[in-house]
């Protein structure tokens, strides 16, 4: 008798446990969609500013059209990537295209005189800069999901449920690495 | 990340629950000491000699004085905590951003982006129009969170170190000290008001009324004083905290501590700012000596930790000492948001087709009767000599300008008309600041709050003309000036172009000098206080007001 209620409190203590863990390990895994999906609305608005921007600057650039060529190629280049490695890829590409674009900006003084073109460039600078926020909001989330599906015990609920590892959204450019932010 | 998130909420509701208790207890007390005056004093048996006699309040009389007390500290709570963020931004004078001002448009964007950065809670950007540097963060039970800045911050920092200063803002309000730091503000503002309109109200009275006023006026400052001992329930270790987390945000521990480092070297805002309000700010308005100085006592009352600890510790974070920070700012220059004009006059013959720019494409080319035909060509409009790559608008050229003049419309648009050629304004951007401007005369319609923002900003480059005519204003025949009256006749001449639509002549604008130690002309509306400048008087304006250590101090003149 004695026995069996011990097995019996037991067996209440370990579901407990078990639904209690799998129940944070599913809130943590919410909060990295979340955050991904952070990312993708900052994405989805640097898409829709670029062509207003290699809009407002074409007049001015007749002799640059190879680099305004390149940006509208990176951009259709990252919208159609899928995958988060191709799509981290894909918009670090964008991103360097873009930063190129404004070097070429800064040798025209006619287009920084420009206010459209400039708020266009402010609008842009904020959106590379929570692109960069977003992403290290969702790479700190998958470090903390990534954690603590791995640690003891929570990783005999992890696997029994199937959570995998989640992807980081990496930088690969070494230059990029050492100044996250664009800044003016 | 220091703490869960449901480690915070739960700390929050433990925080507001004290101060909760607290506001009862500290009722409860005073309460029960004014009822055992009152039991001494109405049936006075007790010997002031002796100290024989003193009578201990029955129970019921003791019930009903904690009656009145819960209904006190009740109605304290909800009164402070009412329409928290409205009431503490009327207090320390904040309004919510312009969204057609361009550094406006700037801090939104910065606070936008560190409202990424804390995972996409919303934080809404306020701004005080003062030239001091300073900012804070105010959250409600709502969970509505405001952060805001000053003018003087807003100019004078680059975009890194207001993101930085945001971040620590933002830091506040994650780490959860916000709300309790914002509920203690309110709860230890409530009796200023009633203190200062009381001591206003005994000046005035005589007689008997004047005694009952006296003792409320007694009461109510000794229930200031003693409500101000919740404000020692914050702790100046918050502002540590919150600095780390900022820095976890922006990872820019550099940026914050260049950030520290200026605000702590200019004015913070002491007596603009309410008093009781400085645990909101980033740093301390009020430069007290307390807030430099460690140890027990000070760590008891103070609201701020040591500007210097707080900076070496975030430059030690990017490797730098103190000296070296310092030695790097000597150098510091802002880059400004907005594009500066150029001050260059290009005589060239006036081409014969132009193409301008409509709809969202270059139309043309066409000749000066063509355009006049087209629909929706403006003075705004943006427009190109054909095979030139100089993009201007039209008002700029002055051959185009001229097109205009026998086609002017002399109507009521929803700007208004300019007072002196009648002819509509348009809008302008001047110093990021949108302003209504006349595109012949070149005068300028500035709204009252504009103003202060324009001088605040130091962005702009002056034209040697502007330079001139200022100089000219403060020399002997501007102080020449000064002495004479303004006519009466020219006095109330012009129309403000805002009100004149709604009012038409009731209110007219009143010449005046804009301050009495620079001797400009403007016209002031006497209804909505916005004023007229006249051609360049902006510029000369702003030019003296950034240059007055010069005109002055007498080495120049």
């Amino acid at each position: 008798m004695v026995v069996l209620v011990v097995l019996a409190v037991l067996a209440i203590a370990l579901a407990l446990w078990f639904f209690t863990t799998y129940n944070s390990l599913i809130g943590l895994k919410i909060r990295v969609d979340n955050a991904w999906s952070q990312i993708d609305v900052q994405l989805k608005r640097r898409y829709d500013l670029i062509p207003n921007l290699v809009e407002s600057v074409k007049g001015y650039m007749q002799h640059e059209k190879d680099t305004l060529e390149r940006v509208i190629k990176a951009r259709s280049q990252a919208i159609d990537a899928s995958g988060i490695k191709d799509k981290a890829q894909a918009e670090n590409f964008l991103t360097q295209t873009l930063k190129s674009l404004f070097a070429v900006v800064e040798r025209y003084p006619d287009i920084k005189a420009n206010q459209n073109v400039l708020k266009l460039q402010e609008e842009l600078t904020s959106t590379e800069n929570k692109i960069s926020f977003a992403r290290q909001y969702y790479n700190d989330e998958v470090g903390r999901f990534n954690t603590s599906i791995q640690v003891v015990p929570a990783n005999i609920v992890a696997n029994a449920c199937g959570f995998t590892r989640k992807e980081f959204f990496e930088i690969e450019d070494k230059a990029q690495k050492e100044a996250p932010k664009v800044q003016f | 990340m220091p703490f869960s998130f449901i480690d915070i909420e739960e700390k929050k509701t433990r925080v507001i629950g004290y101060l909760f208790a607290f506001i009862i207890v500290f009722y409860f007390v005073t309460s029960y000491l004014v009822l055992l005056v009152l039991e001494n004093s109405v049936f006075p048996s007790f010997d002031y000699y002796t100290g024989r006699g003193f009578r201990m309040p029955p129970l019921e009389h003791t019930l009903i004085a904690f009656g009145v007390a819960l209904i006190a500290g009740l109605m304290h709570w909800s009164l402070s905590t009412s329409h928290l963020i409205e009431r503490i931004c009327l207090t320390v004078g904040a309004s919510p951003i312009d969204t057609k001002d361009t550094y406006h448009q700037y801090l939104k964007n910065i606070v936008d982006e560190v409202s990424v950065a804390i995972g996409g809670r919303r934080l809404e950007a306020y701004v005080i129009p003062s030239a001091a540097m300073n900012a804070f963060a105010i959250e409600d039970f709502g969970g509505r969170a405001v952060i805001g800045v000053t003018e003087g911050l807003l100019s004078r920092l680059n975009r890194a170190q207001i993101e930085a200063v945001v971040g620590h803002e933002a830091g506040h309000i994650i780490s959860g000290d916000c709300l309790s730091t914002t509920v203690t503000c309110a709860l230890s503002e409530i009796y200023d008001e009633s203190f200062s309109k009381l001591g206003g109200a005994l000046k005035r009275t005589r007689g008997r009324g004047s005694v009952v006023l006296l003792l409320l006026y007694l009461v109510i400052g000794a229930m200031r004083l003693m409500s101000n001992i919740i404000r020692y329930f914050i702790s100046r270790q918050r502002e540590y905290r919150a600095d780390a987390v900022g820095v976890r945000l922006t990872r820019d521990p550099l940026s914050l501590a260049e950030a520290l480092e200026l605000i702590s070297r200019t004015w913070r805002g002491q007596g603009a700012m309410g008093e009781r309000m400085q645990s909101i700010f980033i740093i301390n308005p009020a430069a007290s000596q307390l807030d430099e100085t460690e140890g027990l006592f000070s760590d008891m009352f103070s609201t701020h930790p040591p500007i210097k600890h707080r900076i070496s510790i975030l430059a030690d974070m990017a490797h730098l000492d103190h000296k070296t920070l310092q030695e790097n700012l000597k150098n510091f220059k802002r880059v400004a948001p907005i594009a500066k004009p150029e001050f260059k006059v290009e005589e060239a013959a006036a081409p014969a087709s132009w193409l301008v720019f409509m709809g969202q494409d270059w139309l043309g080319p066409f000749g000066p009767a063509e355009l006049l035909k087209l629909d929706g060509f403006k003075p705004d409009v943006w427009v190109r000599a054909e095979g030139s790559s100089v993009t201007s608008h039209a008002y700029e050229v002055p051959a185009l300008l001229d097109l205009f003049r026998p086609a002017e419309v002399i109507g009521r648009t929803g700007a208004g008309n300019c007072p002196r050629c009648h002819t509509p304004l348009s809008e302008y951007s001047y110093e990021g600041v949108s302003i209504l401007k006349c595109v012949y005369c070149e005068g300028v319609f500035v709204e009252q709050d504009k103003i202060s923002r324009i001088f605040v900003r130091r962005d702009m480059d002056f034209g040697d003309d502007v330079v001139r005519l200022a100089k000219n204003f403060m020399g002997t025949k501007g102080k020449d000036a000064l002495a004479e009256k303004i006519e009466p006749k020219n006095a109330w001449v012009l129309d403000c172009p805002k009100c004149h639509i709604q009012f038409k002549d009731k209110f007219k604008m009143r010449r005046q000098f804009f301050v009495h130690s620079y001797p400009v002309e403007i016209d002031r509306c006497s209804r909505c206080d916005g004023v007229w400048l006249d051609k360049y008087e902006l510029e000369i304006l702003q030019y003296l007001y950034e240059h007055k250590e010069q005109f002055f101090d007498g080495s120049n003149f």
